[in-house]
């Protein structure tokens, strides 16, 4: 089966155009795995979400780690940069070596990026994400420093990704949000890591919330 | 981030209004951490807030596989170094009786409209107020 999956740079609180285009067989060969349909960018970019986001829940909660591990190796590079970023998530450590190959020669710094953000979850291959503080491409320099980060805390950061995955997500809930409407309830983190309730706070007090890209 | 950054300047109005403000990131705590407490991108070239150390002023909140973000229909609409893994940034506000009274998406259109748009923010927190 051949989708599209969009490839972007989002530098300088600025959407920049896509940076590729190409067919992705590879989402295919998760287990059973349906691949979304990803619009590209600036085109109908909203559309999909749900299936992106479903998607998402799937590969973290029942993807099996040899099909990822085998799509690191894949042609697209959107195929390698996701199961990058999965096989992090999902503390596969019998991955760090593909991952730090991937970090130190793979062509597409979008890999780059998610490899060393991996090796960070992991906590594995310090040399190598050294190393990677000096990419030539300054996303990589940042989710470099970022892994950096990760290997000085003593903070399970994977797994707190992989509880935040296991409860699931069902269709019906997305997207319930709307103007005159009451506020639905979410449970998010605090910098404590203690879990917060909208609701301990909703109908107390007038409430802004917003939600953020990294760098928007 | 330029959204955060100029609510800050806001702040005494937010105080003002009773309300409780908060930014919620679809990372894990570490990221949403340094996106609180550092000042990684805008240090990074020339604008207002490059010398600045700490620029948010919400309460920063981790949402880390994107589920509360999904809730509220805005996970994975921006695509951002090859992967939908970041939200499509949009501010709601809830008035005191729990209801949406406002739902924006900032637009990016200039380098400067997010002074507008904080602005109109804070009118509608402060018809939500009333």
């Amino acid at each position: 089966m051949s989708k599209q999956l969009t490839a972007t740079l989002f530098a300088l609180c600025l959407f920049r155009p896509a940076m590729a285009e190409e067919p992705l067989s590879a989402i295919a060969s998760y287990g059973n795995l349906k691949p979304p349909v990803v619009k590209p960018m600036f085109d109908g970019m909203d559309e999909g979400w749900q299936d992106r986001v479903a998607l998402e829940f799937e590969i973290m909660n029942d993807a099996d780690l040899k099909s990822l591990r085998t799509a690191l190796r894949d042609k697209n590079p959107d195929a390698r940069a996701m199961a990058a970023r999965a096989l992090g998530i999902l503390a596969d450590r019998d991955s760090a070596d593909a991952l730090a190959e991937l970090v130190k020669s793979d062509p597409s710094y979008l890999v780059r990026i998610r490899a060393v953000e991996s090796l960070g979850f992991l906590k594995m291959k310090p040399d190598v994400i050294q190393q990677a503080i000096t990419d030539e491409q300054g996303g990589v320099r940042c989710s470099a420093r970022l892994a950096a980060d990760q290997l000085k805390s003593k903070d399970d950061f994977a797994g707190q990704v992989r509880r935040a995955f296991s409860v699931g997500i069902e269709r019906d809930d997305m997207g319930q949000a709307e103007v005159g409407l009451p506020a639905p309830d979410i449970t998010v983190q605090t910098m404590a890591g203690t879990p917060f309730r909208l609701s301990s706070v909703r109908g107390k007090q007038p409430i802004a919330i917003y939600f953020a890209a990294f760098d928007g | 981030m330029h959204e955060q950054a100029q609510l800050r300047l806001k702040k005494d109005e937010v105080i003002k209004l009773g309300a409780a403000v908060f930014v919620i990131q679809a990372q894990d705590l570490l990221r949403t951490k340094v996106f609180k407490e550092e000042n990684r991108l805008l240090n990074s070239f020339k604008n207002p807030f490059r010398y600045e150390k700490q620029i948010v002023f919400s309460t920063a909140l981790a949402d880390p596989a994107g589920h509360a973000s999904a809730i509220y229909g805005v996970s994975r609409k921006c695509p951002a170094w090859g992967q939908w893994v970041e939200n499509k940034p949009c501010w709601f506000v809830i008035d005191s009786k729990g209801i949406i009274t406002s739902a924006a998406h900032p637009s990016f259109a200039t380098p400067t409209s997010y002074i507008k748009e904080v602005d109109d923010m804070l009118a509608a927190l402060t018809e939500a107020a009333k």
